[in-house]
């Protein structure tokens, strides 16, 4: 019976304000026996101070997280919060990965609809890496004291995040009341957790975006700047070379790097 | 320097419940003249960056007891078995005590519903319930313990009373009981029933710890438990006569909406201390 009551309850919380006809419907569809749902009916009102209750949390949760893109959609966020809770609803345990699993629902939505500016999903990402990348676990902070070689790969912290995005949504004003257009150009971005606990943001080059992203993955520090450069037309030249240099030393500047690591 | 304690320490006094508004003020300020704080794990696990890192500067000073909020002991499905084993390592690495969580439902198959739902008062939820609970201490590697929820209606026809189900399931289980005076108060105003007689009818020897927190009242009357106001004084009377029958039992300040200054906190919570103080002396005398 829990499970049947359950699916009610579910249904009415993430689901259309009830009415006594509809949760009739759903106390049959969920096979629940007359007596209890009689007593449901009774208690339609209190149904609905849950109904509240669930919605509130999930919406205090996703204004903590995207208010920006909360409020650039206007009106059509109450639309898309009603899909995500009645067609998905949340997974998570943790509050705080609500937003990417309501964004990860709205991506393939929002690119159909063009009430929706093209650049949200990008906003939306952008502001809900803030505190995905400020609570990513990580090792304890502290460089290895030990020099970088081209045949090792790079130990780089586990708090950050490669994103890609069409527009400059990180340029945008951080005032929930701006409505200026990013522009639309392809941006490359590293989020990471500074060893203070800060989150900070890093815009990237192509080459700089292909050379971490081929570290991340495992290469040898040789063959992601070679692997980065073909894919960036470059011929391996001095120039890459010492561009390469900086961007690793600018990286360990900012606790990015931790040090030397065995290539994968 | 100051070092943390290797195993858990008996809990004890008055605490208060730690919430991110003020845990830099604490970790940054004096020592508060309080004897626990009470931390929702789900707000530290999986994690790393700033927030773990002042937790684990507290456990050097102060006493820290887990509470958490989505284990969803009562829902259909079997707890999530990635989510017990990060708990486990999270209640670990805090020492605590022992562990709590709330009897009631809060998701429903995969869907997360992020409230405390209420369970019907069956005789097939008791056994049920009561079997997982029962297993908690050997999953968690602390003993554990239920505390009893607000529900605003009961879900379908009753098969038990509130107290004879929550007894029912601590009995069978041999958990503790996390006794929520605010939460008895309030379903006493919505659900009509003498809250004093709720108390005395149950068995306090399991309570392991009392929470207080603040309510609210809607235009239509029902109460609603929101943690969001000083602990009201009918509750307080409450939090009194329980403790003259219980004795010395860990009192927990307990909000988290319009959560005013810690200096404010603090003093509700020295406020409790004196109520702790007097109720204890009162069964002290009484010999009960």
């Amino acid at each position: 019976m829990q499970q049947a009551l359950e699916g009610v309850f579910a249904e009415v919380v993430l689901g259309p304000v009830p009415s006594r006809e509809s949760l009739a419907t759903l106390c049959q569809k969920h096979a629940v026996n007359a007596d209890d749902s009689a007593a449901l009916a009774e208690s339609l009102e209190r149904l609905r101070v849950y109904r509240e209750l669930v919605r509130g949390n999930l919406r205090e949760a996703l204004s903590l997280s995207i208010p920006r893109s909360m409020a650039r959609l206007g009106p059509l966020f109450d639309e898309y919060f009603d899909r995500f809770l009645a067609e998905q609803a949340p997974r998570t345990h943790y509050l705080r990965d609500v937003a990417p699993e309501f964004l990860a629902f709205c991506a393939p939505l929002w690119v159909g609809d063009a009430r929706v500016p093209p650049y949200l999903s990008g906003l939306g990402l952008h502001e809900s890496l803030h505190i995905e990348v400020s609570a990513l676990p990580s090792l304890p902070p502290g460089h290895v004291a030990a020099p970088l070689s081209l045949e090792g790969g790079v130990a780089l912290s586990e708090a950050l995040r490669l994103v890609r995005y069409r527009h400059a949504v990180h340029e945008l004003a951080a005032d929930e009341a701006d409505r200026s257009v990013p522009s639309q150009r392809p941006v490359s971005l590293l989020v990471y957790r500074s060893p203070e606990h800060e989150v900070r943001y890093l815009e990237l080059t192509p080459l700089a975006h292909g050379i971490v992203e081929r570290l991340l993955a495992g290469d040898s520090l040789g063959s992601a700047v070679q692997g980065a450069a073909a894919e960036a037309g470059s011929a391996l030249s001095e120039a890459v070379l010492g561009g390469a240099a900086k961007l690793l030393a600018d990286l360990a500047e900012r606790g990015v790097v931790r040090g030397p690591a065995r290539p994968k | 320097m100051k070092t943390a304690p290797t195993s858990p320490r008996p809990l004890g006094g008055v605490g208060l419940g730690l919430r991110w508004d003020f845990l830099e003020e604490v970790v940054d300020g004096p020592d508060l003249p309080l004897d626990f704080f009470e931390v929702s794990p789900e707000n530290y696990m999986r994690r790393g960056g700033y927030y773990p890192e002042q937790l684990e500067k507290l456990l050097c000073r102060y006493l820290l007891v887990t509470h958490g909020l989505t284990l969803s002991i009562g829902a259909s499905a079997e707890p999530d078995a990635d989510y017990l084993r990060e708990l486990r390592v999270e209640i670990a690495r805090t020492r605590s005590p022992f562990h709590s969580d709330h009897l009631c439902f809060s998701s429903a198959g995969q869907r997360s519903l992020h409230e405390l739902l209420p369970l019907q008062q069956s005789r097939e939820n008791v056994r049920r319930v009561a079997e997982r609970a029962k297993r908690m201490t050997d999953v968690l590697g602390v003993p554990f313990a239920l505390e009893n929820i607000t529900y605003y209606l009961h879900p379908g026809r009753a098969e038990l009373p509130e107290l004879d189900f929550l007894m029912g399931v601590l009995e069978a289980s041999d958990a503790g009981l996390l006794l929520d005076v605010n939460n008895v108060y309030v379903n006493s105003v919505n659900h009509g029933f003498d809250p004093r007689a709720f108390i005395a009818a149950l068995d306090l020897r399991r309570v392991v710890e009392i929470h207080v927190a603040g309510h609210s009242r809607k235009p239509s009357g029902l109460v609603l438990d929101t943690h969001g106001a000083p602990v009201a004084d009918p509750v307080l009377q409450l939090l009194a006569f329980t403790l003259s029958l219980s004795g010395p039992r860990p009192v927990l300040l307990e909000r988290d909406n319009d959560v005013p200054a810690l200096d404010e906190l603090v003093s509700e919570v020295q406020a409790l201390r004196k109520i702790y103080d007097e109720s204890v002396a009162r069964y002290s005398a009484t010999g009960s």
